[in-house]
């Protein structure tokens, strides 16, 4: 505090968003009043104030009850036209008690806290799943993800609340009424009920909306006063400090504010203060910017084994929408997708699908799975489905690894059949080719997949160019003979020739019309040769290109001779 | 009367021998001599070619390499786009550097290895139907008449010229084939024999291939 004690503080530098600041209304000389250290009046905070935000806090009461993964009995309830009876629990010290239930199990007597074995004497059809809080956290980050269609900025206060600044966005939505109408709209048809709340402050939003007032609070003014009625169980702390402060008499906001802030700080430590000064905005109070996962993976749990392919293929089909949907939000594509199948009692069977260029629409992944779902024989039943997503890259970016395209690597219309290829028989049965500057026939050449990235050092071999064209045809034959000739067709492995008298032989000795053509050396990648080739003529008329391992010959010229064929020209 | 004339000409069953319709549009083979026994001046454009041969590497590729190369390079004089080249189940490795001294266009060219025979005619018959290949060569030992009329069929659809690579032995066997040939090895080189073409006649041309590394029309 030195030089920067009589500027304002750089706070913007220090968090990364500028939270409210504005200048309350001094009113007691209370809690109320603006805190520092010395007992000065906050007014750098004041005069920092940036842009005015504003807060929309989504409060979700029912998520463990919504995110639960309720498998209802399918028939009888739902048919006879009533609401679900269901309800989540959660094992607390051995016992199982109930969470929450739904409307209708709520309606018939299931409350909190109730035993399950007593909510199921009351309610036999009752449908109880475990609360599954890593599901719920889930469902918070989706839904994050989707309320970044409103805002730039949302933030996620685990387990329960969203919190959105919306101050950027009332223009292109309409105001504060329409945007939030929209957002609650669309976050119901999602199959979530929620408790909004407005204020300019991301704490005093929370605190409005887990009153379950559905206020909203626009002027800094006016968030003293709207908080003052409300009951201090909404600030969510520790049930040691309510009990403690409940015993002083204090139910409300309203009174904590009044009490001396010294002695507050001194009874229930400074955080809590600090707390009630970033709520009325006094404090600033920078929040974590909520970032997107960028890789998808996604679970679809099936109700015990099932293994109707059409019933499989209809989970992916809903798994590759989800995909879709969250390729679209992000601009993103995807290049390879896989699917995991989980079994039983045996390891998982994994899909993976690849396309040459990256894309977002179900239709053509599902139509590749199709495809390669045909030619699967999964050893067991399925118990649930995993959809992974690897490297989404952004939409606009030119797609690589297309290493077929060469020369023009626009030219994407190979691509469906190429997809289509790799869907059913397999990625690395499907090929493109290059050529390399290597002396050495067997490293003379790539097959590289077809989705991989193309490789950089590509030779230029001498063509012959379009044959067809007289002028280039006599230029040609000049050259010919000064061309070595290469076969067309390469054995994968050179197969060892038989010898007789000294002459190679392959059903029948062979003739050699041409060569030696010493290819020698590699001695900087350990794949050395020393290899004199001929081209020979077989019995059958079949030209062959086969060579002398002359340092099999060395070693002992008496058994096999060290002949081998190579390939042959086709 | 004209009538019951067209309705017969129509017939299926009706063989009309060398008066029948126009022949096949011909892509030239690269080899005159060759060119002058097919119907169309050439290779049938847009349907299927068998090739029947003994031994690997009689000429079989070498005889189409040109066509092959003009494809791949779209330089076949009706401005059409450089065409892929599917190769379905080839035997052996096919030689890059070769390939590039016959002037096909490597980054053309796609090599498809399938595990199963019917994976083949099934990778084949996609390539074909999509449109996109100016060629399809396919090495195929389960090629019987009903795989052949679908591969003529793919063929004519997709518009695309189809070869398929067959033993001798199978030389008896019915095919839908618009072309069938057959290599043999003969004193001056390879022979090569037409045993059917669409509006053609059966003939035999010698020594077509008479080097290993002769250039065509040499």
């Amino acid at each position: 505090m030195t030089s920067a004690g009589n500027k304002p503080v750089p706070w913007r530098d220090a968090a990364p968003t500028p939270a409210v600041r504005f200048r309350a209304a001094p009113q007691q000389q209370s809690l109320a009043l603006p805190a520092t250290a010395a007992g000065k009046p906050a007014t750098p905070l004041a005069r920092a104030t940036s842009a005015r935000q504003l807060w929309l806090c989504l409060y979700l009461p029912a998520l463990p009850l919504e995110a639960a993964d309720v498998s209802l009995p399918p028939a009888a309830a739902t048919a006879a036209g009533q609401a679900p009876l269901y309800a989540v629990f959660e094992e607390e010290q051995g016992t199982r008690r109930v969470l929450m239930a739904s409307p209708a199990a709520h309606e018939a007597g299931i409350h909190a806290g109730l035993s399950v074995n007593a909510a199921l004497a009351l309610q036999p059809a009752l449908t109880l799943a475990e609360r599954d809080r890593f599901r719920e956290r889930q469902v918070l980050e989706d839904l994050a993800g989707w309320a970044e269609r409103f805002t730039s900025f949302v933030t996620l206060e685990p387990p329960d609340v969203l919190l959105l600044e919306i101050a950027a966005s009332l223009k292109l939505f309409d105001g504060l009424e329409a945007l939030r109408a929209k957002i609650v709209t669309e976050l119901t048809a999602l199959g979530y009920s929620t408790l909004p709340a407005i204020a300019p402050t991301p704490l005093s939003a929370t605190w409005l909306a887990r009153a379950g007032s559905r206020r909203s609070v626009v002027a800094p003014e006016r968030l003293h006063g709207a908080l003052i009625d409300l009951p201090l169980a909404c600030l969510a702390w520790p049930e040691r400090v309510t009990a403690s402060l409940a015993g002083m008499g204090i139910e409300q906001v309203g009174d904590l504010l009044r009490l001396p802030r010294d002695g507050f700080a001194r009874r229930f430590g400074s955080a809590r203060l600090g707390e009630l000064d970033r709520a009325l905005g006094r404090l600033p109070d920078p929040r974590a910017h909520f970032r997107a996962p960028q890789h998808f993976r996604e679970d679809c749990d099936l109700d015990g084994e099932q293994d109707d392919s059409e019933l499989l293929l209809g989970v992916c089909r809903q798994l590759l929408d989800r995909l879709e949907r969250f390729l679209r939000t992000r601009q993103l594509a995807a290049q390879r997708v896989t699917f995991r199948f989980y079994h039983l009692d045996h390891p998982a069977t994994q899909l993976t699908l690849g396309s040459l260029t990256a894309g977002q629409s179900s239709a053509r992944w599902m139509e590749l799975m199709r495809i390669r779902f045909e030619r699967v024989e999964l050893p067991a039943p399925v118990i649930a489905v995993r959809l992974r997503a690897a490297d989404g890259q952004a939409l606009a970016e030119q797609t690589a690894g297309l290493c077929l395209g060469g020369a023009d690597r626009h030219d994407q219309s190979i691509a469906p059949l190429v997809e289509r290829l790799a869907a059913r028989i397999g990625e690395q049965a499907v090929r493109g080719m290059h050529a390399v500057a290597e002396h050495r026939p067997d490293l003379a050449f790539r097959t590289p997949r077809v989705f991989e990235e193309a490789p950089q050092c590509r030779a230029s071999l001498p063509a012959t160019s379009d044959p067809a064209r007289p002028e280039l045809l006599a230029d040609m034959r000049r050259t010919e003979r000064l061309l070595l000739r290469r076969p067309l067709w390469l054995l994968e492995e050179p197969e060892p020739l038989a010898c007789r008298d000294g002459r190679p032989c392959r059903q029948g000795p062979l003739t050699l019309t041409s060569g030696p053509e010493r290819i020698e050396t590699g001695w900087w990648d350990e794949q050395g040769v020393a290899r004199d080739y001929y081209v020979a003529r077989s019995r059958q008329g079949v030209y062959l290109w086969v060579f002398r391992d002359r340092r099999e010959g060395r070693k002992g010229p008496g058994e096999g001779g060290g002949w081998y064929l190579h390939g042959m020209f086709g | 009367m004209n009538d019951a004339l067209d309705k017969l000409l129509q017939s299926p069953r009706l063989w009309r021998g060398h008066a029948q319709g126009k022949a096949w549009q011909g892509l030239a083979t690269g080899y005159p001599r060759l060119d002058e026994h097919l119907p169309g001046g050439g290779w049938p454009r847009h349907a299927l070619t068998e090739i029947l041969l003994e031994h690997y590497g009689s000429g079989e590729l070498k005889v189409l390499m040109p066509a092959l190369a003009r494809l791949s390079r779209g330089c076949d004089g009706d401005g059409a786009d450089p065409g892929w080249l599917a190769w379905i189940a080839p035997p052996f490795q096919p030689y890059p550097p070769a390939l590039a001294q016959w002037g096909i266009e490597l980054s053309r060219v796609l090599i498809v290895r399938p595990r199963r025979a019917e994976e083949a005619l099934w990778a084949a018959e996609q390539a074909l139907n999509s449109g996109n290949c100016a060629a399809v060569l396919l090495w195929s030992t389960a090629l019987d008449s009903a795989a052949s009329r679908r591969l003529q069929l793919a063929a004519e659809q997709g518009g695309c010229w189809a070869v398929a690579f067959r033993p001798r032995r199978e030389r008896k066997r019915h095919s839908a084939a618009a072309l069938r040939l057959e290599l043999r090895q003969g004193v001056q080189g390879t022979d090569i024999h037409i045993l059917k073409s669409r509006g053609g006649r059966p003939a035999a041309v010698r020594g077509v291939i008479n080097d290993y590394a002769s250039l065509p029309g040499s």
